[in-house]
């Protein structure tokens, strides 16, 4: 039989009312018959067909089955030990299927009406329309003459993991009414009486239809299933609506299935590259490490990963991300509109939503690409209660070394390596623990005698309990670290080891309370922090190094939020959040008092503050508030405008064009204030061609103070009076986003164009501390036009081809532009900060992924995807140099990827 | 620390395959002339020089415009003023019976353009003139530059170290700069055969020592000589001061040290004009390259006479064309110089067009400095 005729009839029986299995008798002795042969008799004594593939069954020889009476016996006692399972419909239907149960038993009913409806499993294109439509009673039929308003609400949970599902759009199109699960899966939704027709669409899950007869208020839970082959849920596409439906002006969820397909460089899937391909996200070059959302630097992201702030996030200076993809289950970015609940930096919060392990059997995966091997492994401890998901990855990068003939570089070497693992654990219903860690390292010799190496370290513990069905809270504790050590032993009485450290413990209480209109979001946030800025020791007892170690940094941030989602009229809701955030630096520390009347210089101090242990050093205080105003236009259109105000109590210093791996991150003290940040945009969004189209423009303008930037040609490192090099900066940036994304079909694309400006200025009464004599000058990152093009084609469930172009401005930079001598030595004059641009950035890189063998009675299943990077070979700047040659300095233009590279990834999953 | 710098070779590596480097002059449009200054006073008996210059473009000439027609002068901090005249354009040199410096005394730097018909003043900070320890030695250590292998014969140069403490722990600042002298022959038989050639440091030397336990600078690497010079040919000397700087003077100078190698790079410091410690009086706004340093100075001097594998001659590509002309020398005129003759029955020339293959003064001078051991 061919399998697609299997999953029509599939299809057709899933929209049919599947009652008991128990209908059928069978008596006759079927001892050693082959399957086939049974088949052919229970088809000839009963009024039942079967359907199945041969090769799933050709080993099948029939038991002894005289205790049973049943059909269903004889199956289930049949398929025990094997991968099969079958269905038997009510019209006499038995289809059986390899690997995965069609599981369509009615769920017990809970309280009022409770309701699991079936969950749908059909796997062809372009049905998903048509299927999986169920209907529901709720509420009491006898009051189906009342008038009014009632709320339905309920968990939306992933049929194979049980994982809940947030972000998943829940909308009744006659009403243009809707709304979004949150964090724990849960929604919910207030309907006049009556029947409404509810969607339920996610990336990559089949979305659902459900016909509800609404008589009162009650609960409705619904399970989603994944896409069979995720491989056609490549694009956003459950986004529909949910544009319309958000708050925020400027959020971005990415699914972990649309950018697994995405080109790859060197054949590793990327999250941060994921990121870049959003409009108004930007980075100074390729492959250097982080982003800037809407002209904020790259300290100002808040990337998030178990609730803890990762402050590193990159591998290699920033041609990979910290993060293995593996672990992502959906990624979502605030460019504006950030929710009460997030702070601590001012720009962007880039939450990612890890996996959870698998809750019903061990699954795996495994990995190859030309620069990395990763390994997933996942599965229950206790079926559906205790959970493990564990992922690692490594580089094997080092034999590239051993084919460079320099000997010197023959010593060089590199790696990295990041483990991830999570145990959840179900306490009883209403209570859900989770414990994760994470660590990242980093490491490479250069010339085999300075060593850099630097980690990430995260551990989070969390605790959700559900109150009630409309009331949630979830606890948690984090500790994140981020260090680097830095040795080198080159001449024996200068070997030192240098090395830098922040850690901060979070602990966080987030309630969650859903009230009608209302949706209310409060909580408590605590960060202690410690820094150590920096020591510098001897290497070895030979070595002369005085040992140096800064003043410990020591911190406490603390906020109390609260946040209002209110829908004040079907076509208006609002949402209104205040954050009240403080910050308390404590001693002992000792502080350097300046004549006011110079520029602060070690010449110029004139007295020491010195503070006690546990003495406050410094305060700082002040209200964040979001507001966002969703205006419903119709139900194809909405306009929405946001205010958010954002405060940031620590710095990267940062010295380099692209932040480096040893930049250090410094708090806020006596002298460093916070930066604060205020951000006003707007958006409009529009559905086109029955949804199909999504189309949006946002306007933002943001100012950011109390930025820091340095004075000229200063190095930082172990400077015990960081303040004085320093030069206070504020930012400005505006621009407009405009996207336009075909969201449906064989072949989907996007079209993103930005432009925007982002401008920094110096705030100073001292010369020395002026860049470009104070006044507003083009920030590193400022590219005016950007342009990224997305395009997917589905030729069918085993190939897919992805494509993407990026062409943008150059980013500015500052040139050498004269030459003079001073005691026989060539030096050299610069212009104005940031005056010239490096020539305009484009590439286009392509990607086929291909499924291997699809049937599913094979246990590993390959995957193996095909990259091109660059395609087109561009020799873009990565970039421009000045080398002193005898008497001439000299301009060079370095392209990392200066031609195509492929790259191949093989994956198998187990 | 220097160590971001290492990262962009390192990603070149990393991506040996596909990273390509090209040649790139940006096109810039700024013309201006920045006034540069050159200042250096030391309590060494001897005139002190103030050098003025005009900046020059990028990529364009490379010899010094300088700037002469200037009144400049230098006060103390006892009201003593001092004024420097211009001996060559731009040079303006103390008048050495008159003026020296003090340790202790706080000098600044007055200056008066001439320029345009316009006369700008420019002021330096005031700078005082601190003490500095003696050299406690200077010595070179062979080092092989390349070993022999398959035909390649050894190649070897040296390195010029330096050691130095202050016993009461209060330099920490350190600035070197050197002067080299060395002897060089033309390897053909012309009349000026044998010159000795004297250049000036063009690196920047600085070492900060207040991150050691104890005020020393060992085994500092002054400068490298390789063998693709001539100065290991005949006989080397190098000749070495030492200063010490103020915190502020060390910083301009490891800035302008920090922009000076390499720039422009993703993990390179982002460069900047590096202010000047001489302002302008009438335009607070107009930039001012250079330093005016004060510095108490104690030198030393060594010799290099020794055998060294492998260095270059110079002189291989001098021969661009053997003709004979005849038994007569032609006055050969300004283009082509005689550099031997070939066969005594049937003589012909060897003529070259470069005339430093021809007569050593092209670059230095036939008499030995006074201090140039003789004898040997």
């Amino acid at each position: 039989m061919k399998f697609k005729s299997l999953i029509l009839i599939l299809l057709f029986i899933l929209s049919l009312n599947v009652k008991a299995q128990e209908k059928y008798d069978i008596s006759v002795d079927l001892k050693d018959l082959t399957f086939k042969e049974f088949v052919s008799r229970a088809e000839k004594l009963l009024p039942v067909r079967f359907f199945y593939r041969d090769e799933w069954v050709s080993g099948l020889k029939m038991g002894d089955y005289s205790n049973c009476t049943t059909l269903s016996c004889i199956l289930d006692n049949l398929f025990k030990g094997t991968s099969l399972h079958y269905i038997i419909e009510e019209s006499g239907n038995i289809v059986i299927t390899d690997k995965y149960a069609v599981n369509v038993s009615v769920a017990p009913v809970e309280k009022e009406n409770n309701f699991m409806p079936p969950s749908d499993y059909a796997g062809s294109e372009g049905s998903q329309h048509t299927e999986g439509t169920a209907s529901v009673d709720i509420g009491n039929p006898g009051e189906k003459n009342k008038t009014g308003n009632v709320t339905i609400s309920g968990y939306i949970r992933n049929k194979d993991t049980q994982e809940p599902v947030s972000g998943v759009t829940i909308f009744v199109q006659k009403l243009t009414v809707g709304t979004i699960s949150n964090d724990y899966g849960f929604y919910t939704l207030t309907l006049p009486r009556g029947i409404h027709f509810l969607q339920f669409s996610f990336i990559g899950m089949r979305e659902k239809k459900i016909s509800v007869s609404l008589f009162g208020s009650g609960e409705l839970n619904v399970e989603m299933k994944s896409v069979l082959i995720p491989l056609k849920e490549a694009v956003i596409s459950a986004q529909k609506n949910v544009t319309l439906q958000r708050f925020e002006v400027g959020a971005e969820k990415i699914n972990i299935a649309s950018f697994k397909l995405l080109p790859t460089s060197m054949g590793e899937s990327d999250i941060i590259k994921s990121v870049l391909l959003i409009p108004g996200v930007q980075s100074v070059g390729e492959g250097s490490a982080g982003f800037n959302v809407r002209g904020g630097s790259v300290d100002q992201n808040l990337i998030l990963l178990y609730g803890a702030p990762i402050y590193n996030s990159s591998h290699f200076f920033g041609f990979f991300s910290a993060v293995n993809s593996d672990i992502i289950k959906d990624v979502t970015l605030y460019k504006g509109g950030i929710p009460g609940r997030y702070g601590g930096r001012i720009s962007s919060v880039l939450d990612i939503g890890s996996k959870e392990g698998n809750r019903r059997e061990f699954k795996g995966n495994i990995g190859v690409s030309p620069i990395t091997a990763h390994v997933l492994l996942e599965g229950p401890i206790i079926k559906d209660t205790l959970t493990y998901i564990l992922t690692a990855r490594t580089t094997y990068s080092n034999w590239i070394f051993g084919l460079i003939k320099d000997p010197s570089l023959q010593k060089s070497k590199a790696s990295f390596y990041d483990i991830n693992g999570k145990i959840t654990y179900d306490l009883d219903k209403n209570n859900k623990i989770d414990f994760s860690v994470y660590t990242s390292h980093d490491s490479f010799r250069f010339n085999s005698d300075t060593i850099y190496s630097y980690n990430n370290n995260i551990f989070s513990l969390n605790w959700r309990h559900y109150f009630n069905s409309r009331f949630f809270s979830s606890f948690s504790i984090n500790n994140s670290s981020y260090n680097y050590n830095i040795s080198s032993r080159y001449l024996a009485t200068e070997a030192f080891v240098l090395s830098h450290k922040i850690n901060s413990t979070g602990l966080k209480a987030d309630f969650n309370w859903f009230l009608g209109r209302n949706e209310i979001n409060f909580g408590l946030d605590l960060t202690r922090y410690a820094v150590n800025p920096g020591s510098y020791l001897p290497y070895s007892d030979s070595s002369l190094v005085k040992p140096h170690i800064l003043d410990k940094e020591r911190a406490l941030e603390t906020a109390i939020f609260i946040e209002d989602k209110f829908q004040l009229t079907d076509f208006l809701s609002l949402n209104i959040g205040l954050r009240m955030s403080s910050y308390f630096s404590f001693g002992p520390h000792s502080v350097m008092l300046y004549n006011p009347e110079y520029s602060k210089s070690k010449s110029t101090i004139i007295d020491t503050l010195y503070f006690k242990p546990g003495a406050l050093t410094s305060k700082y205080a002040g209200p964040e508030l979001r507001v966002s105003l969703n205006f419903r236009l119709s139900d194809k259109n909405s306009f929405k405008i946001n205010y958010n105000r954002t405060r940031q109590y620590l710095h990267l210093l940062t010295n380099s064009t692209s932040i480096s791996p040893t930049d250090t991150w410094k708090l806020c003290d006596y002298y460093l204030k916070p930066q604060i940040g205020d951000q006003i945009a707007a958006g409009f969004y529009e559905m086109l061609f029955k949804n199909s189209f999504e189309a949006s423009a946002e306007l933002y303008y943001k100012r950011i103070s109390n930025m820091v930037d340095f004075k000229g040609g200063t190095h930082f490192i172990m400077d015990d009076n960081i303040e004085k090099d320093i030069v206070n900066v504020r930012g400005k940036a505006y621009g407009l986003e405009l996207v336009l994304k075909k969201t449906e079909g064989k072949i989907r694309y996007s079209i993103g164009y930005t432009y925007s400006r982002t401008f920094v200025k110096s705030i100073s009464n001292f010369s020395e501390e002026m860049i470009n004599s104070g006044k507003w000058f083009p920030a590193n990152f400022d590219k005016p036009n950007d342009l990224v093009v997305t395009l997917n084609y589905i030729f069918s469930r085993r190939f897919s081809f992805s494509a993407n172009y990026i062409w943008s401005t150059g980013r500015p930079i500052t040139y050498p532009v004269a030459t003079y001598h001073m005691y026989d030595d060539l030096l050299v004059d610069y212009s104005d900060r940031n005056k010239y641009r490096i020539p305009d950035y484009s590439r286009l890189d392509i990607s086929l992924n291909l499924k291997g063998n699809l049937r599913s009675h094979r246990t590993a299943h390959p995957d193996w995807t095909f990259s091109v990077y660059n395609l087109l070979g561009r020799q873009n700047v990565y970039s421009i140099y000045f080398k002193r040659e005898g008497d001439l300095y000299n301009g060079y233009k370095l392209s990392v990827f200066g031609r195509a590279i492929p790259s191949v990834t093989l994956s198998f999953d187990f | 620390m220097k160590n971001s710098r290492k990262i962009l070779p390192f990603l070149l590596l990393l991506l040996f395959f596909t990273s390509c480097i090209t040649q790139f002059l940006p096109q810039t449009n700024e013309d201006k002339e920045i006034i540069v200054i050159e200042g250096l006073i030391t309590n060494k008996p001897g005139p002190n020089t103030i050098k003025l210059s005009k900046s020059l473009p990028l990529g364009g000439a490379s010899a010094a415009k300088p700037l002469g027609g200037c009144s400049v002068s230098v006060t103390d901090n006892l009201s003593d003023s001092y004024s420097f005249t211009e001996t060559t354009e731009g040079t303006y040199v103390s008048d050495s019976a008159n003026f020296q410096g003090v340790i202790g005394r706080i000098y600044t730097l007055h200056i008066l353009t001439n320029t345009s018909d316009n006369a700008t003043r420019f002021d330096s900070y005031p700078v005082e003139m601190k003490p500095v320890p003696a050299i406690d030695s200077l010595y070179y250590v062979k080092q092989n530059i390349k070993e022999s292998a398959e035909g390649d014969p050894l190649q070897q140069g040296c390195t010029v170290y330096l050691n130095t403490h202050d016993p009461s722990n209060s330099t920490k600042f350190y600035r070197w700069e050197y002067t080299e002298t060395w002897e060089f022959q033309i390897p053909f038989s012309v009349p000026n055969n044998i010159c000795y050639v004297t250049a000036g440091s063009d690196v920047i030397n600085i070492k900060n020592t207040s991150s050691l336990g104890e005020d020393r600078v060992e085994s500092y690497p002054v400068k490298f000589i390789s063998n693709t010079s001539d100065r290991l040919n005949m006989g080397y000397s190098i000749l070495v001061n030492q200063f010490s700087l103020s915190e502020d003077e060390y910083s301009y100078w490891e800035k302008l040290q920090n922009l000076s190698e390499q720039v422009g790079g993703l993990y390179d410091i982002v460069p900047s004009s590096i202010p000047s410690n001489v302002y302008c009086i009438d335009n607070p706004d107009a930039k001012v390259l250079g330093y005016f340093s004060v510095s108490a100075c104690s030198s030393k001097r060594i010799f290099i006479k020794e055998y060294f594998a492998g260095l270059v001659d110079l002189y291989t590509n001098c021969a661009d064309a053997k003709a004979p002309i005849g038994p007569v020398i032609p006055n050969l005129g300004v283009t082509v110089w005689i550099i031997g003759s070939h066969g005594p029955m049937d003589p012909y020339w060897i003529l070259t067009y470069d005339k430093g293959c021809a007569d050593c003064t092209v670059r230095g001078s036939t008499t030995p400095p006074d201090f140039w051991p003789t004898g040997k």
